[in-house]
């Protein structure tokens, strides 16, 4: 052998060392220096997340009553590369879901990693298919919002959509409080996403939501519900609507809209009107969920004159004992505006005025107060802004342009037309009235309670105090009580009680339809008002009168809520009172 | 050459056989069937509800291996240094690769396999050896009229359409055979420059045709170059997280994650990757100094064969084994472009493991010459 040719070889061999060990310096700055960015990249690709759904918060009322809480229910899917029987999976689920086996059978067989076949199913369809023992077919569980008292405060509480979050009402608005923080489950998986057995698993547990205390009574609320329900029926009105408050920190005990829906069943519409489909029937849902309260205004009518009268004696333009005259109008401008009683009620004083609900009085109290005055009173009695309440949608008030009112507007305002505000705008400016001056804030939220019993957060609501002075609302008070003790009122009259309030009918737009709402606002104690209750009947059929037919539901509900709420007797019925 | 087997005759019997190297080849095999089993019975489990399907198959193409070596090694490789068996091993190349073309079964879109009996098998594996037999006489033969730049151009010219026609089916093995042509010419030929001139210019060209030619190819230098973004660089990021995921020591055998239907064939040509994610870059640099001891022994045995026709069939399975691994561990580590090459001895694949070791066994008869 020549050497000439072993050099060569050698000189090849020393090529091939050297490629080699090159490689062998990649693979270390491979391995080595891009070991952690690669590992990341692959634990990435490996570990598949699943997610454990954690139970939403409950809701209870201010007793600890729950009145929203949650249901096991499960979802069921198939892992499509895990399933054998394909036949037998499409039968049973097809029978025991109840679904067309046409659809199922396009799940199963679709090639994807899990196809989800229904969730929500109960427990006891759930346990049948498990019974099975289906390779491929997943029972996973799973949590169903439930309202045990079905259609009670559906319009405040709301409902929950598939996602376990809040669509409407105070599951809006505490959503994040309710909802607790999701855990999960790594699994590995290997390149077709088939989980691998006894694989390491990193798991998260979920934590739950908090429980959400409100000032609701469920009590109350039922009551409420009831006797609005029952007015409803008998005087054929559309709609009937009642908020009951303690006016000194704005907790609502109920609030009620008939018709309610039933919570367990928010997507569903009542008789006939189940069948429209579309754009249609999402109006008519949207309709159904109305919170009347708080969403709509309306034109509140005597009601209003409280705030007129605040704005009178807050001003100085007006005292008790001044003495009107009544000729059954007043002209404005070329106007002649009537009073509701158009033979008049001749002479009377303020008290008087406000005990017969008379126009022609608040007109001139009106204009004796003027525009400049009216809205200073409107702005700091809240009537400009929305309320504040812990519902989502709120309306805000449609009032005149300050530059547009002239004579005639200032004297339909003073009578509470020819503007629109939401009840609870109403409330709350009565409230002030009433309450010594304080500007509430209505709400319901309480504190959240995490699931140790822990609470988590106090809700704390805005207050303003002085809007009023005190010895105005405490002129308000014997005004109001008059109204009730002698006065239109007087239907709400409980022995032993003191009760203050104002009647009102308004004449809904367009006017002349004949459509009305009649309302009434009471409170009790007159001396120290901790209950306050606003009702409207809307489009009563026969007689509309608000001192007829509204005054009446507040007196049946203060009937049992007085006693209820520990509010106690002022006067025994032989004795004067204090 | 007859004067050797003559004197052979006359000489003390010193029997020798070349066992470092019989045992790292037999060490290799075994590792092979090993990392096959590993690599292949999650997915053989999953498509054949067996983990045995791949390693009962390759545990046969091994069998019919160890025969092959076995015979080979006693056989006297000399009885080849004739000019039938090397015409005829050109002559039955070119048949098999011209009949290849016409009644191949396709896998993957190239046609490159023959079908007997059942069995499938690749001729541009067998040509390797026949073109190593062919090629180790004619040099043989002519080496001392070798000392022309023209001379060396001639037999290039000759191995052309057996290039030629593996190139039309398998560029990567095409370039296997260019560079066992080339450096066995280069050991004969004393014109060093010249042919290190051509065989640089060569890689200039392959580089540059790789660059500007067709769109596949082309695809192949955009996925090397950014393997991350680019849509078809999976298969090449799914071998560097594999790589990337074994660390220092591994993941410890049989615990790849990646073999579990992430990397595609993971038996096969990319098996590399999940020898570094079990065993860490110890066992891959371990497997790598194994293949050094290899080549280092059939250097040494090419050195010191008894003749050149011998000396000569070793250093073009040397370059065969060497440039496959190197190639294969290329392109695992995205240093090169992507291409489809065999791991020898480990890789899945019947004909590949049967051509390496009946060249094992050639070697090791070759190494039984020598004389000490």
């Amino acid at each position: 052998m020549k050497t000439s040719y072993k050099r060569r070889m050698l000189l090849m061999g020393g090529i091939f060392a050297f490629c080699l060990i090159f490689m062998a310096g990649r693979l270390g700055y491979l391995m080595i220096g891009q070991a952690d960015k690669y590992l990341a990249l692959a634990k990435d690709l490996h570990q598949r997340e699943r997610e454990i759904k954690a139970p939403r918060g409950n809701i209870y009322d201010r007793n600890g009553v729950k009145i929203a809480s949650n249901k096991a229910v499960y979802s069921i899917s198939v892992i499509h590369s895990q399933t054998k029987q394909k036949n037998k999976v499409v039968s049973v689920l097809s029978k025991e879901l109840k679904i067309d086996e046409a659809e199922i059978k396009k799940k199963v067989y679709k090639n994807s990693v899990r196809e989800k076949i229904k969730s929500n199913v109960e427990k006891d369809a759930a346990d049948r298919i498990r019974k099975y023992e289906l390779a491929g077919v997943k029972v996973d569980e799973d949590y169903k919002r439930t309202y045990p008292y079905n259609d009670l405060a559906s319009k405040v509480l709301g409902f929950t959509g598939g996602d376990n979050q809040g669509i409407v009402g105070l599951e809006v608005t505490y959503d994040s409080y309710l909802q607790g923080k999701p855990g999960r489950i790594l699994t590995l998986t290997d390149g077709g996403g088939r989980e691998i057995d006894g694989a390491y698993e990193e798991r998260d547990e979920p934590v739950a939501g908090n429980d959400l205390y409100t000032t609701l009574d469920v009590n109350l609320q039922n009551y409420v519900w009831q006797a609005c329900e029952k007015v409803r029926k008998e005087k054929g009105a559309k709609r009937v609507s009642m908020i009951i408050m303690n006016p000194q920190n704005g907790e609502i005990y109920a609030m009620v809209n008939t018709p309610e829906y039933n919570l367990n069943e928010p997507f569903k519409l009542k008789g006939k009107k189940e069948n429209t489909t579309g754009k249609k029937r999402q109006e008519l849902l949207n309709q159904m969920w109305r919170n009347t309260c708080i969403n709509d205004t309306y034109e509140p009518g005597s009601v209003f004159k409280i705030v007129t009268a605040t704005a009178g004696l807050e001003l100085g333009k007006v005292k008790v004992t001044d003495h009107f005259s009544c000729p059954g109008f007043r002209i404005v401008e070329d106007r002649k505006i009537r009073c509701h009683k158009t033979t008049g009620h001749g002479a009377e004083t303020f008290k008087e005025g406000v005990m017969n609900s008379c126009n022609p009085v608040f007109m001139e109290v009106g204009a004796r107060v003027g525009v400049d005055g009216m809205y200073t009173i409107f702005r700091q009695m809240g009537l400009f802004e929305k309320t504040g309440i812990d519902i989502p949608g709120e309306a805000n008030s449609i009032m005149h342009n300050k530059k547009n009112v002239g004579a005639v507007e200032l004297a339909t305002m003073s009578f509470g037309q020819s503007f629109q505000i939401t009840p609870l705008q109403l409330m709350r400016a009565a409230s002030a009235a009433v309450n010594g001056g304080t500007l509430v804030t209505p709400h319901f939220g309480m504190k959240a309670v995490d699931s140790s019993g822990k609470t988590v957060k106090t809700f704390e609501f805005a207050k303003k105090k002085h809007v009023i002075k005190k010895e105005t609302s405490e002129t308000m008070r014997e005004l109001l009580e008059a109204v009730v003790s002698d006065g239109s009122g007087r239907n709400c009259k409980i022995e032993g009680y003191s009760i203050g309030g104002k009647t009102a009918t308004s004449e809904k737009l367009p006017r002349g339809t004949g459509k009305y709402i009649s309302s009434f606002l009471g409170f009790s104690k007159a001396e120290h008002p901790t209950v306050m209750a606003l009702v409207m009947i809307d489009e009563p059929k026969g007689t509309y009168y608000g001192g007829a037919i509204a005054a009446p539901v507040v007196r049946e509900v203060f009937k049992v809520a007085l006693p209820y709420l520990g509010i106690s007797k002022d006067y025994t019925v032989d004795k004067t009172k204090k | 050459m007859k004067e050797s087997r003559v004197s052979e005759k006359y000489m003390p019997k010193r029997r020798y056989l070349d066992y470092p190297m019989l045992f790292i080849v037999m060490f290799l095999v075994g590792f092979g069937l090993i990392m096959i089993f590993s690599t292949s019975s999650y997915k053989s489990t999953l498509n054949f509800g067996n983990p045995y399907h791949w390693l009962i198959r390759q545990c046969f193409a091994v069998g019919v291996g160890a025969v092959f070596m076995a015979a080979l090694t006693w056989f006297d490789y000399r009885i080849l240094n004739a000019k039938v068996i090397a015409y005829g091993c050109y002559g039955l190349s070119v048949a098999l690769l011209i009949i290849v073309l016409f009644i191949g079964a396709a896998k993957k879109g190239a046609v490159r396999w023959i079908s007997i009996g059942g069995f499938q098998f690749q001729p541009s594996e067998v040509a390797k050896i026949f073109l190593v037999i062919y090629l180790a006489y004619i040099l043989s033969q002519n080496a001392h009229r070798m000392r022309t730049m023209a001379a060396a151009v001639k037999v290039i010219i000759r191995c052309l359409p057996i290039i030629g026609l593996v190139a039309y089916q398998n560029l990567s093995t095409a370039i296997v055979l260019t560079a066992m042509v080339g450096v066995m010419i280069f050991v004969v030929s004393p014109k060093t420059k010249e042919l290190l001139g051509i065989a640089l210019s060569g890689v200039a060209g392959l580089v540059l045709y790789l660059t500007f030619s067709n769109s596949y190819r082309n695809e192949r230098v955009a996925i090397w170059k950014n393997p991350e973004t680019h849509p078809k660089g999976l298969q090449t990021m799914q071998a560097l997280y594999a790589i990337g995921s074994g660390g220092l020591f591994g993941k410890g055998l049989g615990q790849s994650m990646q073999k579990m239907g992430f990397i595609p064939e993971s038996h096969n040509d990319m098996i590399f990757s999940i020898i570094c994610e079990e065993l860490g870059l110890f066992g891959a640099v371990c497997l790598i100094l194994l293949f050094m001891l290899l080549i280092w022994r059939m250097l040494l045995i090419a050195m010191n064969s008894d003749d050149l026709f011998g000396s000569l069939i070793v250093v073009g399975f040397m370059i065969h084994i060497g440039v496959q691994v190197f190639i294969n561990i290329a392109v695992v580590t995205n240093t090169i472009p992507p291409t489809g090459i065999p791991l020898p001895f480990i890789s899945y694949g019947g004909t590949s493991i049967l051509v390496v070791m009946a060249e094992m066994g050639l070697v090791l008869s070759v190494s039984r010459k020598i004389r000490m």
